[in-house]
């Protein structure tokens, strides 16, 4: 304060070439009143007494964080913390003027975060595209290494957790038909057909197949060689080659072992976005919308080949290759939220289409006969009678 | 008004700076920085969110003033995603471990699910510790940093011992756990060499807060007691198991009656919610800074329940305005999407369909959050550092450096455990 300012030596600037700041040094907090001088090559920082307190470089200057009147200085690459600042915007936009690491306006910092912007956009864009086509791709070269006894583990865990969502309310009866008195006939029946599928299809892995009581038009089947067929399919089938042929595609589904896959696709997926979105409201939400819509438009091809397998297994067992189309028909439009296995797919139409084409491109390798005899058929019909 | 009028007097009487601290950051500037930052989220798949983090953190510091001078947050987005990229590391195979062992199924598999929510929740709060020591070891007042000592895994394990008893007590613990906590990370925390400590009692927060207690819990239980004991649960049983026609067992098994205690205790639950929540964050945010102390500086705060009131209704005000806006134009986008999309097939359809309505979400999401982050959490903030009282300012004087800066791991731990903090 009591030293008077240096005259710049060109005549022409009016720009100060020293003022007043504020100087912590770092080592205590003790606020220093100082004198700040812009030298040819650094600012020089002096207390009251014109000892030298500091003297920093124009390309060491960093500017730190602070408020909006504050221009505070910091030394780059200094493992301290000392800090210079000042308020006089006029000595604040000289200091800008001879540094180049100060940035007031804040442009290098602009260019950093467009940058970052630009990078993360393109990582949104390559994320999504594996997403897309790497996840499920992956997902079907996994698949195959994944040995028999694991899938059935998995199987076991996913069934009691899907069995307890699918198990409510049955008016006092139990959740699976086919075990009451009454209903021991169509459970026979029933086990007669699904012995002749079972034989001609030859899989692998054991298979539990239960009738549930539940009302939907459909049947679903887990990893593990889980297939629940639902009390409403059967009371919409018409014959038991329909019966038959929603069952045969269902075994397609072990065959080429969806379940499974669906569930690496699902873990690749909720791991991918789950952990990325992170911690903003609602993420949650929107990883689990994400990956139900990226596995929906995965099974439109996943439908098609386990229509392909059904519609080959009733060929070899000499049953109506096209009541799987028919029985598809007849309950589209039945919609059920949940495991989109079988019926609740837009394109039902193509789908029977493309059943109808295999059927009478691929003649049926045995010959034509009746699955089961008009009294096993009206016997399986009772299945979910009840007590 | 007249305490802070009365230190200033005292303090320009000395010659020192008046000790008061202030907030001066502008509103308007700080929506633009969360309004920008959460486009900017939404389109980066939330990968901006630790460059927003440090520039909210950054406005806060810089803005607040202790004795006319600012803090100043040197933390950087790079160390964030640093952080979270080390989370990553850690919780991949944590969770493949988990996801595999749970496979096993049965008692077993249930076992390790309760072993493994256990240790996240231990992990959270290791977390929380670490994180706290990061943001303090990045925050500079006077050229000096804070730090913060202590082990982290002994903090976790005595929130979870904590957290455990909050629930069996149904809450009564939550001020004795409070002021044990506040002051193990109090008694920890650092500012240079000037140790701090935290001096607020549970038992007079229990005082203080039974009230509440009583009118949140009390009713609470007491409906859920009701609600309870008015279902007659033979008859109920034998109802559903002889499947009667269901106007005749809702009347005898006494299912209408629990209806209606369960619909009121809802109701008082909500408006309970509404009116004590804001009087129990104030009296806890005025109990907290006033138990704050760092050497021979200490603190008391004089928040007003009636700010952090007018905090929420600024939220509600503006969350009203924002649900108008949306409603607006999600309802002009049902009457046009469908003729955009006409030609396509079934599946696009659907997907097109499934893609706005996920857009719309996330659109209505990070715009109910950008408006708490600038009311609420902003608010709260300002109301708090503008209440504070500080006597003892000059015991900040002569305090000499010390501590190291932490690494962010900590950060990343409750980033990737969704664990909120500022």
């Amino acid at each position: 304060m009591s030293t008077p300012d240096k005259q710049p030596p060109r005549a022409q600037s009016a720009a100060p070439v020293s003022g007043h700041g504020v100087f912590f040094d770092g080592a205590t907090t003790a606020r220093q009143n100082v004198t700040v001088e812009l030298a040819p090559d650094a600012v020089v920082v002096r207390a009251a007494d014109g000892t030298v307190r500091a003297e920093w470089r124009y390309d060491e200057l960093e500017t730190m964080s602070g408020p909006a009147d504050v221009l505070r200085l910091g030394r780059a690459g200094d493992s301290g913390l000392a800090r210079l600042e000042i308020q006089d915007p006029q000595l604040a936009a000289a200091i800008d003027d001879r540094s180049l690491p100060v940035d007031r306006s804040g442009r290098s910092e602009r260019r950093m975060r467009a940058k970052v912007i630009f990078w993360s956009l393109a990582a949104t864009a390559s994320l999504l595209l594996v997403a897309i086509v790497g996840v499920p791709h992956i997902a079907s070269q996994l698949t195959p290494l994944i040995p028999y006894s694991v899938e059935r583990r998995l199987g076991a865990a996913i069934n009691a957790q899907a069995r307890a969502s699918l198990d409510t309310g049955h008016a006092g009866a139990a959740f699976e038909c086919g075990d009451a008195p009454k209903e021991q006939s169509g459970r026979a029946a029933f086990d007669k057909l699904m012995g002749e599928l079972i034989t001609a299809a030859a899989l692998p892995i054991p298979l539990v197949v239960v009738v549930v009581r539940k009302p939907d038009s459909n049947a679903i089947t887990l990893p593990g060689g889980h297939i629940y067929v639902f009390q409403g399919l059967i009371d919409a089938a018409q014959t038991p080659d329909e019966l038959a042929g929603v069952i045969a595609h269902e075994l397609g589904h072990v065959a080429h072992r969806d379940g499974t896959r669906t569930v690496l696709q699902g873990a690749g997926l909720s791991l991918m976005f789950g952990m990325l979105l992170g911690d903003f409201f609602g993420g949650g939400a929107v990883v689990f919308a994400a990956k139900t819509i990226l596995q929906t438009s995965y099974s439109r091809d996943v439908e098609a080949s386990a229509d392909g397998y059904g519609v080959a297994l009733m060929g070899k067992l000499g049953g109506d290759q096209r009541a799987l189309g028919t029985i598809l028909s007849r309950i589209a439009g039945s919609t059920h939220p949940g495991p989109r296995i079988l019926l609740d797919h837009p394109e039902t139409a193509e789908r029977v289409a493309a059943i109808e084409a295999m059927a009478r491109s691929a003649p049926a390798p045995a010959p034509a006969r009746t699955l089961l005899t008009r009294s096993e058929w009206a016997a399986l019909k009772t299945i979910c009678s009840g007590t | 008004m007249s305490n802070i009028d009365a230190t200033a007097a005292a303090a320009q009487a000395g010659g020192v700076a008046p000790a008061v601290a202030r907030f001066r950051g502008e509103p308007g500037a700080f929506w633009r920085l969360v309004a920008r930052g959460a486009a900017l989220l939404m389109f980066t798949l939330g990968i901006y969110r630790f460059w927003l983090t440090t520039d909210i953190r950054r406005f806060l510091w810089s803005n607040t003033e202790l004795a006319g001078e600012s803090f100043e947050y040197t933390g950087t987005a790079r160390e964030l995603l640093l952080g979270f990229l080390i989370a990553i590391a850690i919780l991949v195979p944590l969770y493949a471990a988990f996801f595999l062992l749970t496979l096993a199924g049965g008692p077993t598999g249930e076992l390790i699910s309760a072993i493994a929510f256990l240790l996240l929740t231990l992990l959270g709060q290791y977390a929380v510790y670490r994180a706290r020591r990061y943001r303090l070891t990045r925050t500079i007042y006077r050229g000096v940093r804070f730090h913060q000592t202590g082990s982290a895994w002994r903090y976790a394990t005595c929130a979870l011992f904590w957290w455990a008893l909050i629930l069996l007590t149904l809450g009564l613990a939550f001020p004795f756990a409070q002021s044990r906590l506040e002051r193990f990370k109090m008694g920890h925390t650092f500012f240079g060499n000037l140790p701090g400590r935290f001096e607020g009692s549970g038992l007079r927060l229990l005082l203080r807060g039974l009230l509440l207690w009583f009118l949140a819990v009390v009713p609470f239980a007491g409906g859920l007691v009701a609600t309870l004991a008015a279902v007659d649960w033979k008859t109920l049983a034998a109802a559903a198991d002889g499947g009667d026609d269901a106007s005749s067992w809702l009347d005898s098994s006494g299912l209408g009656g629990a209806v209606v205690y369960a619909v009121l205790t809802g109701v008082w639950l909500m408006l309970s919610f509404a009116i004590l929540y804001p009087i129990f964050q104030a009296m806890l945010l005025r109990w907290w800074g006033s138990g704050l102390r760092f050497g021979e500086m200490t603190v008391t705060s004089h928040l007003r329940t009636g700010q952090v009131f007018g905090v929420y209704a600024r939220f509600l005000w503006y969350a009203f305005l924002f649900t108008l806006v949306v409603g607006t134009i999600v309802g002009a986008g049902v009457l046009v999407l469908p003729r955009l999309i006409d030609g396509l097939d079934a599946m696009s359809k659907e997907i097109a369909t499934t893609v706005a309505g996920i857009a719309a979400y996330v659109a209505a999401a990070l715009g109910y959050s950008t408006i708490y982050q600038a009311t609420v959490k902003l608010g709260l903030w300002r109301c708090m550092v503008e209440t504070l009282d500080v006597s003892n300012p000059s015991a900040l004087d002569k305090v000499t450096a010390a501590g190291e800066a932490a690494s962010p791991v900590g950060e990343g731990l409750a980033d990737a455990l969704s664990i909120g903090g500022i």
